[in-house]
This record gives structure tokens, sequence and C-alpha cells, in this order.
């Protein structure tokens, strides 16, 4: 095979290990972890906004870090593991992000909510008392073009709080 | 004849990767992805072969060398420069850079090897790791060779490795003193505008450097001198008028030409007063 028909047909077995389960896929050597996430393992939660690594909305964890599913190929994701929001429903941390952000109205569009959800998960995690600035900081990567800002962070700084409620320190 | 190797290739060693670069002109060294991927994405490269730098151990992470140099490994990860300890002195204008590269989330995959070779003029470490006069350490199959990393940057994404070469190294040599970066921005996590990077060593002497306002760091031998016997308000606006002549700003959407003409004196005072405050911290 030439190398020029390798590009396009060279589509080649890649086992993954997302949410915790083997994912058996076939994918060309340019097919990104998002393109296999969306379009084989219909886990649309990951978006593709600007497929350049700039917008956030494909923001999922690999290695146990938010990382971009655009900009990380199928093939290199061997041996990592890949949490996707799909993963991460039944944890306390996520579990009171997604009702903080409902009762403070943080969304409009939702096309960033999961990218946004997935980095204040890991901001939580390493921080369960961020302020305003840490909170601007984690989310600087996460671009929502409905300029809802000052709701996420209001959210993200609320679910905070109810974990750190005595009420939800044995599960939390 | 067996056929090229194709898809991701794992080597273990620098020697195996740059063996392997050296058997395919057309295969690509991939680092953290930040950048091929993204190029890939917009089809602007379409390589048949990826040779995968992420298992070679001798390319991660930072450590202090007997000779009390600093060496980063090409494949560490801007996070993990921006966390490190080991960075003081004017090493520390490399570490601020890092911390300001992108956002955290891209901080998380994108590498110091990835990011110098790809020379976008905007990037964040090519005017810090001239400032602090760095050097890069880069392989071939056949040999190792270091340059300055006032070298290394030869033109508009464009570098002094040739083809089959990677970066393997940057490799910092503290002294004494101090540092800043400061960068201008549109918002944080965006290119720099236009960017300074200045190390003042202990006994006064003052590497300053502007990213972002022409093809490679602007860097000048009468600035430096200027500045290395006189910090006065006056004597800064006179250096930042040597770098700015040598500027070569593009119009685009961050700013434009004249924009970027005016921001060079203005972030080298800024700069140069950080870098004060950080040698008397």
């Amino acid at each position: 095979m030439s190398p020029a028909s390798a590009a396009t047909t060279g589509a080649a077995r890649v086992e993954l290990d997302v949410n915790g389960s083997v994912a058996d896929v076939r994918a060309g050597l340019s097919t990104t972890l998002l393109t296999v996430l969306r379009d084989d393992l219909h886990l649309t939660a990951a978006k593709r906004g600007c497929n350049q690594g700039v917008c956030g909305a494909c923001t999922v964890e690999i290695d146990g870090v938010p990382m971009r599913a655009c900009l990380s190929l199928a093939h290199g994701c061997v041996d990592r593991p890949v949490r996707t929001l799909e993963g991460m429903l039944e944890t306390p941390r996520m579990q009171a992000l997604q009702r903080a952000f409902a009762v403070s109205g943080a969304f409009q569009c939702g096309f960033c909510t999961p990218g946004v959800l997935v980095a204040a998960h890991a901001l939580l995690a390493s921080d369960p008392d961020p302020d305003e600035a840490a909170i601007r900081r984690a989310l600087s990567g996460n671009l929502c073009r409905c300029t809802g800002y000052a709701r996420i962070v209001a959210a993200v700084r609320s679910a905070a709080s109810s974990l750190a409620a005595p009420a939800n320190q044995a599960s939390a | 004849m067996t056929a090229m190797p194709q898809g991701m290739l794992w080597p273990r060693t620098v020697q195996e990767a740059t063996a392997m670069l050296a058997d395919d002109p057309d295969a690509k060294a991939l680092a953290g992805g930040a950048t091929l991927v993204a190029m890939m994405n917009a089809r602007v490269v379409e390589p048949h072969a990826l040779v995968n730098l992420a298992l070679i151990d001798e390319l991660r992470g930072i450590r202090s060398e007997a000779d009390g140099t600093i060496r980063i490994g090409a494949f560490t990860r801007h996070v993990e420069t921006a966390g490190c300890a080991l960075l003081r002195g004017t090493a520390e204008v490399v570490w601020q850079a890092a911390g300001k590269i992108a956002n955290a989330t891209v901080r998380n995959m994108g590498t110091i090897g990835g990011s110098i070779s790809f020379a976008d003029p905007g990037l964040d470490y090519p005017p810090a790791i001239v400032a602090a006069d760095a050097s890069i350490e880069i392989a071939s199959v056949a040999q190792r060779r270091r340059v300055a990393a006032a070298d290394f940057f030869v033109d508009w994404y464009t570098t002094a490795l040739e083809p089959g070469e990677i970066v393997t190294a940057v490799i910092l040599a503290p002294k004494a003193g101090g540092a800043s970066y400061v960068k201008h921005a549109r918002v944080a996590s965006d290119y720099a505008t236009a960017s300074a990077a200045v190390c003042i060593e202990g006994r006064g002497t003052v590497r300053a450097v502007i990213g972002s306002c022409g093809p490679t760091p602007i860097r000048d031998d009468a600035a430096d001198a200027l500045l290395s016997g006189d910090r006065s308000d006056a004597a800064i606006a006179s250096a930042g008028a040597l770098l700015e002549a040598r500027a070569d700003p593009l119009d685009d959407v961050r700013g434009s030409a004249e924009y970027r003409r005016l921001l060079i004196p203005r972030l080298l005072l800024r700069a140069i007063r950080q870098a004060e405050t950080s040698i008397a911290a």
C-alpha cells in the first residue's frame, strides 16, 4: 500500500478504556478520540466545537486529568483511561454540579455545558472550596458563546458549598 | 522489500525514535498533540505515520544536573513546568511563561518540546527561553547537538531542526537574580498580542526579549548593555526603542502592527519592574 492510500484507508483496530469498559473500534491514524466517542461509541456529551483545542466543548478526562478529546488521537489513547461526562454522572461532585447548574440556570444553549462540567468536576476534586478567581482560572479553557459566565461561576461555587454542607459530608 | 511503517509508532528510546524518523521522511514526531493534532484536524498536515514520543522515559520530567543546570525533558507538559520548584532565579522566567500558556486543560496536554518545535511567534516559551539563555538539545539518529535558544528560532514557524531531528531537552543554567514574563493578550487563554521576558542577574546583567512582534523573539545587544547599567525609566524607554526598531509585527486579529510597536516599551517597563520585585522577594 502506498503512503497516500494509507492516509485515507488505513483504519486499524484500537482498544480503548472508556468509562471503565473496553471499547474495541477501528480508527484511522488521524481519527481523534472525539470522533470515536461520538460516532462509534455514541457518547455525545463531548461536543465538537472548534476542533482546534480552543473552545473546550470536547473536554474529557484522560489519565485522570481534563484534556481535549479533539486534540487526542484515538491511537494515542491506548493504555490511557478515558472518562467522559457520561462516566461521571454517579459521583457526588457531578450530581452537585448538575443540581447547581439547573437551579442557577447556568446555561443558555447548553453546547458548552458538558465541557464546563468536566472541567469543574476536576477543579472540585483538587480544590473543594475554590474562590471565584480559582473557578475562572480552571474554566478559562471553556468558551460559552452565549456569554453566561457569571451564572456558570456562581453554580460551581454553589456546588462546592452544597458538597461542604454537613448533610453531604458522608457522601462527598 | 518491507513496507514503510504506517500508523502510530511507539519508540522506547530516542535512538529508536530518530531511527524511525530517518527511515521515513514523511513521518512526524508526536508529543502532546496540542499543535500537531490541531494542524491535522485542519488538514495542514496529513502524516501516514506518527512517531509517538510518549513512552520515552528520557524525555520526561525536570531534573537538576550535577553541573548546576536544569534539564527540562522535551515531553514535559506545561502543567509540570508551571509547578516546578526548581525554576528559580533567572529560570523563573520559564516557570512564569509555562503558567500563562493557553488554559489549564491545554497545559495538561502540551509539551515544551512540541511547543518550541512549532515555533509560532505568538507562543509564550520562545521569548522566555531566549531571555533565560537556554540551550536546546537536539537529537538525530547520528548525533546529539546543542544550539542556543536565540539560534533555534530561525523564521516564522521555522527552527534550526533538520529533517529527522527532534528536540530532546531544554537546558537552563539559572543564575541568582530575578525574572519576569509579561504577556499581553485579549483574554487569558489567547496567544500573546505581544510579550516581554526579562532576566536580571544578581550583578545587574539584563537580558530582555520581546515576543509576538516578528518572526522570532527579539533581542538587542545594545538594549541589554544599556539596561545592564541603568534601569531608570528613561533608559528603559531608550532600550524599548532599540527593540522596537528590530520588530517586524503583523496586523492581525489580535492587534495592529502599530499597536504592537506601542506595546513594546510599555511591556518592557512592566517586565523589568516585576523582575526587580522578584529579586527583592
